[in-house]
């Protein structure tokens, strides 16, 4: 039985073609000249550039972090190219009329058609490509209603006084080894601002595609939703299939100010390497919202590519009466290891955290769930839930779960619980008997141990996410 | 390097120079690795909680044992059923030649026996993992060595009692080893206590469980304010091995205990009850780990905590399931109070599991006492000072309540109750 | 004994009592009837002191003091005691241990000895005895795992201890058969005599057939809108409570 449902998991990596483009991509290499020509290649502002130097200054003296329940080889920082963009981008297209037809057909395969008319109606997205954004759409929609959403690099020149306001408030440049990284050679990424009272009419999204060889993608993330205002936002990633390891170090910052809401939502499928864990992507990710007072801030990801994962999407819930969440599906198979989880840090009164993890190993792969709690003096009356369940499949892989709770304040309330289970004999026999293959009875065992979370995703992406778990079992069960 | 742990070091390397028995090699690794470990700070992950400060800058005489001065909870200990062996600032005061040792079970120290019996060079530092700084340290200083061996099938009902006392400017390091053959039955008990003084007193004891044997195992630190503790008790359990133990510990200056129980035989079977208890300035830190290496094992661990005034409790609670301990059962259950504003609680609870077909849980809550119920209890006249002693012992007594040995609970309750009413204040 | 005047208290800043008044002599026992909602169990925990529960205005006197001033257990100790619609559970801590601990302190506060394990230990099985409890109870936590008949039974038995002055019996009847249900009323009416009184705060008539009341009171929205001896609880029975809007129409008209 076990073997069926190994099988079963086992899955080809869809997104893993390569993309046939000319790029302009800097050499290998890491030094201040590096940052400088980053910085040169966006055209960017001195300010922006003195904050990457600062931050370039912050890394060279941190340590990589080794508590994280991974293993990988050690990273050379100066075999990366830090920068790599498609020739055609070089010239700005004006509208997707002039962008490189194989870069839209890219995006084709991968189910992202940018045309606006083919796309789900409700749905703006974001392409960015290697360091560059390729096209945001539907931003005249979102104009009428006041909302801002255009590759980051864009908003440095037409709203520099809200990126300096917000860039790195969130996630200082200090703030660990691989945000200090990002702060110093980020390309691009989405920059989203909604303004009071406002709903945002339509999903935005951001895809990241990595193509090129030898090259990291250091995207960043900044929203900002202003007082009263609402915005649900998708992330979905993919890379080619490629023999070597490639590093991948974002940084997203949410900022929800009073009654705010954003709900965060992620689709991770890089490159996970092969059975034998060659290649793939190390996605090491620094994700953190701050809420104001009634704000709220909801995580929600499902994890299931990466060959290494290293990734703790985080609420400061600063604000009496804020709300954070994180809702998390992790599955990992092969030789992939994912070291995944949140910290809720509860400072104002009343604050209100809930976490629901589900963790899958299958294959050789570890899977950890890494969580703080942590109940400040000030929040008087907080609370938090944490539910995280572990799904073993076959008896090669490994799955752990490393809560910290730390409480100063007598009001506040933890409950913390984490159970582990298996896809079981009985199930699969029932579901069998009833007439179910073995791949159907897997995934629909799997996706009712993950149900709690996939509820949480935006329509669309749900749907991406049940596809992302049956691939994995399609034709693949004797 | 601070003050302690260099005069530590210090008397470490003559005590392995001095050294010549059987145990002296282990001695010399345990100092090798000893000196390559860096004190630990707030960065290092097993100590990230607490702090040693309190301990870094002390001097302490392990020279001599002070006159026994017994506090009226010690002397009533040492009435209570069982064979009693006094350690004094971690020197053994019992003739132990002289003790009264019932048929099947031998009670020795190191020093006693002049050869070390080939059990013991086999056994000893075995069960106690070589991460803990303490226990290396503990492995070059201890004095001398407590060796109680329980033959194959004896089944003994006396309780062996190991009463630590502890007292102002004194450091004690002890060492416990205890051997229980086939099917054997024993009752171990270890008691630390100290006045509020400055001290320090390190501990650690080892128990091989061999298959099908059972034993009944308690651990009290009862030191508490000034007077400093660290140490540990670590299991190592065969086949069908039955363990049950109760530990309870207050906090002081410093108070750290780690427990390590190792499942080396299949069927075998582990309970730990553990109680701390905080206040004033104090901090205890409890660490324990639960290794499955081998199928078909269970452990059960409850642990409960509270902290008051601007004392800090820290629990840390790993369960390991190796890649070949199928069909284990393990759960871990901590829950917490905090009483005041000041006070604080870290607690994590681990898992780390490689094997598929398990059942694996553990749980953890931090909360205060309940309005509901103490509003209850002063709604039929109970005032609110003894409504929060009730209440706090009521958070913890069912832990107590299934301590085996009724006349040691008996004796702790109202020692208990006494830290309670403290702690109310 | 009781003496409660224009009592107005409100819960989370909602005023739930609005001018309530009512005077219990002693030996006397009064049924407070009314629909949900009306602040029947409010009543309850405002004279009990529970927290959370502010009075906004009015005053109640008990034996001559004033009962707001003081602490819940001062309340209790003088001799109120309220019999939970909803028991508390409190693990570890044992009915017995409970009991002996409010049995003594208020023996204490009216200057008697506290009395010796065995002897309370005589009295707590009579009282387990009385109310059809087995003896295991006493040893078990307060309430713990007790079924809801079970509860309602643990209160009745801690009140037969306590030799209250009050006993104010929050819904005592509610999900009670007919067999529980007779023994809470028997052990309420082995209490009663000359100078022991009783509020008995219901829903539903049933319980008034085993406990008779001298005075039935209806209250609505906060107040009382209307008093009567025991046949008014006959008439609400068969009337139910929907006239309560015409009445307070008609009553404010």
């Amino acid at each position: 039985m076990t073997d069926q449902i190994e099988s079963a998991l086992n899955r080809e990596y869809e997104a893993g073609f390569i993309s046939e483009i000319e790029s302009e991509t800097f050499a290998p290499g890491l030094d201040e000249d590096v940052v400088r020509r980053i910085s040169a290649m966006k055209n960017e502002p001195e300010w922006m550039l003195e904050w990457r130097l600062k931050a370039f200054q912050i890394w060279q003296k941190m340590e990589e972090p080794d508590w994280a329940h991974v293993d990988y080889p050690k990273i050379d920082y100066q075999a990366i190219s830090y920068y790599s963009a498609p020739k055609s981008m070089a010239d700005k297209p004006k509208s997707l009329d002039e962008v490189d037809p194989a870069l839209l057909e890219t995006y084709e395969k991968l189910g992202i058609p940018l045309y606006e008319q083919q796309m789900l109606a409700g749905v703006a997205v974001d392409a960015v490509f290697d360091s560059v954004s390729v096209v945001t759409t539907f931003k005249e929609k979102l104009e009428e209603a006041g909302v801002i959403f255009c590759p980051i690099s864009e908003a440095v020149h037409k709203y520099p006084d809200l990126v300096k306001k917000y860039l790195g408030k969130v996630v200082p440049q200090h703030d660990n080894y691989f945000a200090a990284l990002n702060c110093a050679v980020f390309t691009d990424g989405s920059f989203v601002y909604i303004p009071k009272g406002t709903r945002c009419p339509m999903e935005l999204s951001t895809y990241f595609r990595i193509n090129e060889q030898n090259t990291g993608q250091f995207e960043r993330t900044l929203i900002v939703a202003d007082e009263g205002s609402y915005v649900s936002y998708l992330e979905g990633c993919t890379a080619p299939q490629r023999d070597e390891n490639q590093l991948h170090a974002a940084v997203v910052e949410l900022v929800a100010l009073d009654n705010a809401e954003i709900k965060y939502s992620t689709v991770q499928n890089w490159y996970p390497g092969d059975e034998e864990g060659k290649g793939g992507i190390y996605n090491f990710v620094t994700k953190r919202g701050i809420c104001h007072t009634n704000a709220k801030i909801s995580w929600t990801q499902v994890e299931t590519g990466s060959a290494v994962t290293w990734k703790y999407p985080s609420c400061i819930l600063k604000g009496d009466n804020s709300i954070g969440e994180f809702y998390s599906v992790a599955l990992t198979r092969g030789k992939q290891q994912a070291d995944t989880g949140t910290k809720m840090v509860h400072l104002g009164k009343n604050t209100k955290s809930t976490i629901i993890s589900k963790g899958i190993s299958a294959g050789r792969s570890n899977n950890s769930y890494r969580g703080l709690v942590q109940m400040h003096s000030t929040a008087q009356g907080a609370r938090n839930f944490t539910q995280c369940d572990s799904l073993l499949i076959g008896d090669q892989c490994g799955a752990h779960t490393f809560p910290y709770v730390e409480s100063r304040n007598p009001s506040a309330i933890v409950e913390h619980e984490a159970t582990t289970s298996k896809v079981s004999d009985e199930q699969m026999f029932l579901c069998l008997q009833r007439g179910l293959d073995p791949e159907k009875a897997v995934s629909m065992i799997v996706n009712g141990f993950c149900k709690e979370v996939f509820k949480e995703l935006p329509m669309e992406f749900a749907v991406e996410a049940g596809k992302l778990l049956e691939i994995s079992l399609e034709g693949s069960v004797g | 390097m601070n003050a302690w742990f260099e005069n530590a070091l210090n008397r470490a390397v003559s005590s392995v120079e001095q050294a010549s028995d059987a145990l002296s090699s282990l001695k010399a690794a345990s100092l090798a690795q000893l000196q390559q470990t860096p004190w630990p700070t707030r960065k290092t992950e097993a100590w990230k909680y607490t702090s040693l400060k309190a301990l870094e800058n002390c001097h302490f005489d392990s020279s001599q044992p002070a006159a026994l001065a017994e506090s009226q909870q010690f002397t009533r200990l040492q009435a209570l059923d069982g064979l009693n062996i006094i350690i004094q600032d971690g020197h053994i005061q019992t003739d132990i030649s002289a003790l009264k040792v019932p048929t099947g079970m031998t009670i020795n120290t190191l020093s006693q026996l002049g050869e070390v019996p080939s059990w013991v060079a086999e056994h000893f530092g075995q069960a106690k993992p070589q991460k803990h700084i303490f226990g290396l340290v503990n492995d070059v200083l201890a004095n001398d060595v407590i060796v109680i061996d329980v033959v194959a099938e004896a089944n003994i009902n006396t309780p062996i009692k190991i009463l630590h006392q502890a007292s102002e400017g004194k450091e004690g390091q002890s060492r416990v080893l205890v051997r229980l053959g086939e099917k054997a039955k024993a009752a171990i008990v270890e008691v630390f206590m100290a006045d509020s003084n400055s001290s320090f007193t390190n501990g650690f004891s080892e128990y091989f469980i061999a298959p099908n044997a059972k034993l009944e195992h308690y651990r009290f630190q009862l030191q508490s304010q000034k007077a400093m503790s660290a140490g540990g008790c670590h299991f190592s359990l065969q086949s069908k091995a039955k363990l049950n133990s109760t530990f309870v510990g207050f906090g002081s200056e410093l108070s750290r205990t780690d427990i390590d129980i190792l499942h080396k035989g299949e069927f075998a079977d582990a309970k730990l009850n553990a109680v701390y208890l905080v206040d004033g300035n104090e901090q205890f830190d409890l660490h324990s780990t639960i290794e499955h290496e081998v199928p078909n094992c269970t452990s059960l661990e409850n642990v409960r905590g509270i902290a008051g005034g601007k004392g800090k409790a820290t629990f840390n609670g790993r369960i390991h399931i190796h890649r070949d301990a199928q069909k284990t059962l393990a759960e871990l259950n901590n829950r917490n109070l905090l009483l005041t504003d000041t006070a604080q609680i870290n607690t994590k609870p681990e898992l780390e599991i490689y094997a598929d077909d398990v059942r694996c849980a553990h749980g953890a809550t931090v909360a205060q006492l309940d309005d509901a119920s103490l509003y209850y209890l002063r709604s039929r006249g109970v005032s609110k000072e003894h409504a929060l002693v009730m209440l706090n012992y009521g958070f913890i007594n069912a832990l107590v309540d299934e301590m085996s040995n009724e006349a040691l609970s008996e004796w702790l309750r109202p020692i208990l109750q006494q830290r309670f009413a403290e702690m109310g204040e | 004994m009781l003496e409660i005047s224009q009592l107005q208290a409100s819960v989370e800043e909602k005023n739930i009592l609005k001018g309530l008044n009512l005077t219990v002599k002693p030996g006397e026992v009064h049924a407070i009837m009314g629909p949900n909602g009306a602040g029947k169990s409010t009543l309850g925990y405002v004279l009990s002191g529970r927290e959370g529960y502010e009075v906004d205005s009015g005053s109640v006197t008990f034996n001559g003091q004033d009962l707001l001033d003081m602490e819940p257990e001062e309340r209790a100790r003088e001799g109120l005691f309220l019999a939970f619609q909803y028991p508390t559970e409190i693990p570890g801590v044992s009915n017995l241990e409970f009991m002996k601990a409010a049995v003594d302190a208020k023996r204490k506060a009216n200057g008697e000895e506290e009395l010796s394990s065995a002897d309370f230990l005589k009295k707590a099985k009579a009282a387990c005895a009385q109310v059809n409890l087995p003896l295991a109870f006493l040893k078990r936590g307060v309430n713990e795992g007790f079924s809801g008949g079970e509860k309602k039974r643990n209160e009745i038995m801690q009140m037969l201890l306590l030799e209250p002055k009050v006993c104010i019996l929050d819904e005592s009847d509610s999900g009670l058969d007919i067999d529980a249900l007779k023994v809470v009323a028997e052990g309420v009416n082995s209490q009663r005599d000359d100078s022991r009184s009783f509020i008995v705060v219901t829903h539903y008539q049933r319980l008034l057939d085993y406990i008779k009341p001298d005075f039935v009171h209806v209250l609505s929205e906060g107040k009382i809108v209307r008093s009567g001896d025991a046949s008014l609880a006959h008439e609400l029975e068969s009337a139910g409570y929907a006239w309560l809007e015409t009445y307070s129409e008609d009553g404010e008209a």
